[in-house]
């Protein structure tokens, strides 16, 4: 009996997911389709992008500093003790550009902004505002999703390129004032080795996991079921699915970018 | 009922939720200019009856038709000229959040109205002030009263002039004054503009001050349409045991 009831369990988790996983495949599609042609509309946009952007630039600055500066941390001792110095922008850059930089700025722009849309959509479903939309003949995939998708992708693009810079800085600074390496050393470290491609990886990533965190937030929200509970329950989903989401991404993006 | 004249009818429609028939193939014809009430006890389907209409909901069996047309097969994409020649004011009011009160009554008219940002709401204070809204335009809704949502969420549905409202319980939580106004507006509406509205209420003085006609929904059938005075006069004891709001008799009500 309890043999029969794990395997139900499975079995329903496993088609929980599908569905999600589905729903989440239909609404990119329906975002995609609403593009052509961009009849946007620019007030949801711009009010999103300022507040999707602007409001969070100080939380990724910050996060960016200290990751950036963490990476030179790790890397100092050995880099002193091998007395390759000028190596260390390198090892504290590729990291940044490539890894540290998209996946940190997409947790953190996942857990302010994708958060904060799912229960901003979800509170608006449960309390039909989403139906009052759609009897007002406007379309909320258009009005309200496709806009927020945009401001996702563009400003995670954005806030990644800021994350980078300051990242680099951050760990300019560490590298100067905990390690006693020269700011031109550390300016020449990254100059000389750091390649186009590993910031474009970055950003290549940054655009896949503004996408991800996008529609899921989206997704959860639009299709959130009963009550405060319910907002609660689509906010965890949401997040979740963006976590899982960039992760995998991550390892797929990296994969196909080293072949 | 099928009736040549009917604007708006509703042919053995069925609605199901989670196996429970909400509605069990109910006929309604409603015409041009009317002003038909839909009476019934909570949770026999009055709110499913005029969502389905607008496509908010999906029926399960039958048929809907609007202007001599069926509505009900119609896709969510070819639901939009539908949806802007009926309206609808929620019980809920459903005014956004994130927009003040002209940005509410603006936005049908900027998406549908061709109007500009600034025009929609200068027109949307003009619309807000024939529902004595005017001085609030500039307000969330969040800082308003229930009475004064709704009387900006008419006002929004009112914007693109639909021919057809539908309103599922105006006057609900609403102070008697403020009940009566709506009241009022709503009979109005059907006078001056010939519109034609569907009211959901349970209301007794809204249904028998503003009512041509009056559906009475049970058991998910229209068990009977009168005029107020017919309904009054009704010998039939489910009838007078609804109206006159008595806890004991006939009246099969699930949950109590």
């Amino acid at each position: 009996m309890i043999g029969e009831k794990a395997i139900h369990n499975v079995g329903a988790g496993a088609v929980r997911v599908a569905q999600e996983v589905g729903g989440i495949v239909v609404l990119t599609w329906q975002v995609l389709r609403a593009l052509v042609p961009p009849r946007i509309d620019r007030r949801e946009l711009f009010k999103n992008l300022y507040k999707m952007g602007n409001k969070s630039v100080p939380i990724v600055v910050l996060t960016a500093f200290f990751a950036g500066g963490l990476m030179t941390l790790q890397a100092g001792p050995f880099v002193k003790k091998l007395g390759a110095t000028s190596l260390a922008g390198w090892g504290a850059g590729y990291a940044v550009l490539r890894e540290i930089g998209p996946i940190l700025i997409g947790l953190m722009f996942s857990g302010r902004v994708g958060a904060n849309n799912t229960a901003e959509l979800a509170t608006m479903t449960v309390t039909e505002q989403l139906d009052g939309l759609r009897a007002l003949a406007i379309d909320p995939i258009k009005f309200l999703v496709v806009p927020r998708v945009i401001a996702m992708v563009v400003m995670l693009v954005v806030l990644t390129v800021l994350g980078d810079l300051v990242a680099l800085l951050g760990s300019s600074v560490v590298a100067k004032v905990m390690l006693d390496i020269d700011w031109s050393t550390m300016y020449y470290s990254f100059v000389d080795n750091l390649k186009p491609a590993d910031f474009l990886t970055g950003i290549y990533k940054s655009i896949a996991f503004g996408g991800s965190i996008a529609v899921s937030s989206c997704y959860f929200g639009v299709t959130v079921r009963g009550g405060a509970v319910g907002v609660g329950k689509a906010v965890n989903a949401a997040v979740v699915a963006a976590a899982v989401s960039i992760m995998l991404l991550d390892f797929f993006l990296t994969y196909l970018s080293s072949h | 009922m099928s009736d040549d004249r009917a604007f708006v009818e509703w042919r053995e429609v069925t609605k199901s939720f989670g196996g429970k028939a909400v509605l069990k193939g109910m006929n309604l014809a409603v015409a041009k200019g009317e002003v038909m009430y839909i009476i019934g006890t909570s949770g026999v389907g009055k709110s499913v009856t005029i969502k389905l209409l607008l496509g908010l909901l999906r029926i399960d069996g039958g048929e809907i038709l609007f202007d001599g047309q069926r509505v009900d097969t119609l896709p969510e994409s070819k639901l939009a000229p539908l949806r802007k020649r009926i309206g609808m004011v929620f019980q809920s009011s459903t005014l956004f959040d994130s927009m003040t009160l002209a940005e509410n009554v603006g936005l049908p008219l900027r998406k549908h109205g061709k109007l500009g940002h600034h025009a929609s709401l200068v027109e949307a204070k003009k619309r807000l002030e024939q529902v004595y809204m005017g001085e609030y335009a500039e307000r969330y809704p969040a800082e308003l009263s229930d009475g004064m949502r709704k009387r900006a969420a008419i006002a929004r549905t009112l914007a693109l002039n639909p021919e057809v409202v539908l309103f599922d319980e105006p006057t609900t939580g609403l102070d008697p004054v403020s009940a009566r106004r709506v009241d009022r507006l709503i009979r109005e509406l059907a006078e001056k503009l010939g519109v034609t509205a569907i009211v959901v209420s349970h209301d007794p003085p809204s249904i028998f001050g503003v009512a041509d006609r009056v559906a009475f929904l049970y058991k998910g059938l229209v068990h009977v349409v009168a005029t107020p005075a017919e309904l009054k006069a009704s010998p039939d004891p489910i009838v007078q045991q609804f109206i006159g709001g008595k806890s004991t008799g006939p009246m099969e009500t699930p949950g109590f």
